[in-house]
């Protein structure tokens, strides 16, 4: 399903990497990882800790980018996957939930 | 070219801003407050909006008033102070895209291409899958496959060929009539021949002959390799030590320390020595005098050959032609007895064995005298 909106994600940091939050929007959700469309210059094998709101739930993914480039438009595009297991299964459950509604 | 509206309420904010979207080619036109705004949109049917934030304007409160009152109206946020909770929070109440301080050209054109181009997040639960990547990375990835694929029959076939040779028994006929015994040296094989007093060293490959050494001083008839040093019993039982050097210079001599042998091994420790007229293994100590420490009670019919393979003494014995396993603790045992059928028909008379590592290897005198000497490489299964 597509939604009629992208979500809004906040996009932090490792301390040891000092970097500024910053922010972005999910092109895709899924139960393994994401895209991120963000300005902030996400690169491979990045560590980046991912805030957003699904089905009324608040999200907080740990995630490695795994796939990074930029798109037609200069915004870089990262591909990510969730590292922590508890935290995929608790956006497993809110993803089937957000379908179900659907 | 698109008509945008832009609400700051600073003047500089919005000539700056102004100038940005007329270099980036789009007509801009600025308003101080919210109600001129509306008006401007009303009128000029403006594609998107660019909020400032900061400076005294609420950016969250003007995009739900924008939107309420024109909901598919793409909204667009410029941050005068860099904050990113506060951009996640404005993008929760409708903003497409934030932009961050300092403002520039080309992150303006970015965020205004989005905005007016802008859809929904795919939401699933299946895995993400992989992202579209460039053709190389494909080309590598079928050529990484291919190579993956050879590269697995490539290891099959030289699996299925190991085993095939593993099954095999091969003979060879060898350039000598008079052989007296087998060694391995860690790469060749060395056969002793008693006639011409001479080693050859045979290839396991092929078995063909790589060198030649002749011993005129000594009529040798066994030997046995150890890391530094040659092994040799000559006809009189004298054993002596050699330098591993092209001419196997002779280190040490011990007249008469095995009479009658059949065979020489060495095990890690001490030498082994099989008379073949008192049937009996003798150890030895590597000392001065090559002391004999045990000598054992040989119980096989004629001797023939004598071995170590890394575990264990072997012995040949050329009557019942077979190879008899013994127990290194107790050496008069035997543990096993392995038939040699290449020798059945009776043609050879078994002189001698050896051990490569992996398959034993025979090799026979042709009993009546004449016929070259036979090499047998023996199968593994059957030892």
């Amino acid at each position: 399903m597509q939604a009629p909106f992208l979500v809004p994600v906040l996009l932090r940091f490792p301390g040891s990497s000092a970097r500024q939050d910053s922010w972005g929007r999910l092109l895709k959700i899924t139960a393994g990882g994401g895209e991120i469309s963000t300005a902030a210059r996400l690169a491979k094998g990045e560590i980046v800790f991912l805030q957003f709101d699904l089905g009324g739930e608040r999200m907080r993914m740990t995630a490695r980018v795994y796939f990074a480039y930029d798109d037609a438009d200069g915004r870089r595009v990262a591909a990510v996957r969730w590292n922590d297991m508890v935290e995929r299964r608790r956006l497993a459950r809110a993803l089937v939930d957000v379908l179900a509604r659907a | 070219m698109a008509v945008i509206g832009l609400l700051a309420k600073e003047a500089a904010d919005r000539e700056l801003l102004g100038l940005m979207l007329g270099e980036l080619g789009h007509s801009a036109e600025g308003a101080g407050r919210l109600d001129e705004a509306l008006e401007f949109a009303r009128e000029r049917k403006t594609r998107a909006f660019l909020l400032v934030d900061g400076g005294g304007a609420d950016a969250e409160i003007l995009t739900r008033e924008l939107l309420r009152a024109f909901p598919l109206l793409p909204v667009l946020v410029a941050m005068k102070v860099r904050d990113a909770s506060r951009a996640v929070a404005l993008m929760r109440v409708g903003a497409l895209e934030v932009v961050a301080p300092p403002w520039t050209p080309e992150d303006l054109k970015i965020s205004v291409s989005k905005g007016l181009r802008f859809s929904g997040t795919v939401i699933t639960v299946e895995s993400a899958a992989p992202l579209s990547r460039s053709p190389v990375w494909y080309v590598l990835a079928v050529a990484l496959f291919l190579a993956a694929g050879l590269g697995v029959a490539s290891l099959k076939r030289v699996e299925r060929n190991r085993a095939a040779l593993a099954a095999r028994t091969d003979r060879w006929e060898l350039p000598v009539r008079h052989p007296a015994g087998l060694a391995f040296d860690g790469k060749s094989l060395w056969l002793v021949e008693w006639f011409t007093q001479s080693f050859y060293a045979l290839s396991t490959i092929d078995t063909n002959v790589q060198l030649v050494r002749h011993l005129t001083a000594e009529t040798p008839v066994a030997a046995a390799f150890t890391g530094e040093a040659l092994w040799t019993v000559s006809a009189d039982g004298t054993v002596i030590r050699r330098m591993r050097d092209d001419n196997m210079t002779p280190l040490t001599r011990y007249p008469k320390a095995a009479p009658n042998s059949a065979g020489l091994a060495f095990d890690g420790l001490y030498l082994w020595t099989l008379d073949a007229r008192a049937k009996v293994l003798r150890k030895h100590l590597v000392d001065r005098e090559l002391s004999t420490i045990t000598v054992y009670k040989w119980r096989g019919v004629k001797a023939a050959g004598l071995l170590f393979d890394g575990r264990t003494l072997w012995t040949l014995d050329a009557a019942d032609r077979r190879l008899l396993r013994h127990n290194l603790e107790h050496p008069e045992d035997i543990v096993e007895a392995v038939a040699l059928p290449e020798y059945a028909e009776g043609a050879y008379q078994l002189v001698g064995a050896a051990w490569d590592g992996s398959r034993f290897w025979t090799v026979g005198e042709a009993t009546n005298g004449k016929d070259p000497a036979r090499l047998v490489r023996h199968k593994r299964e059957a030892l």
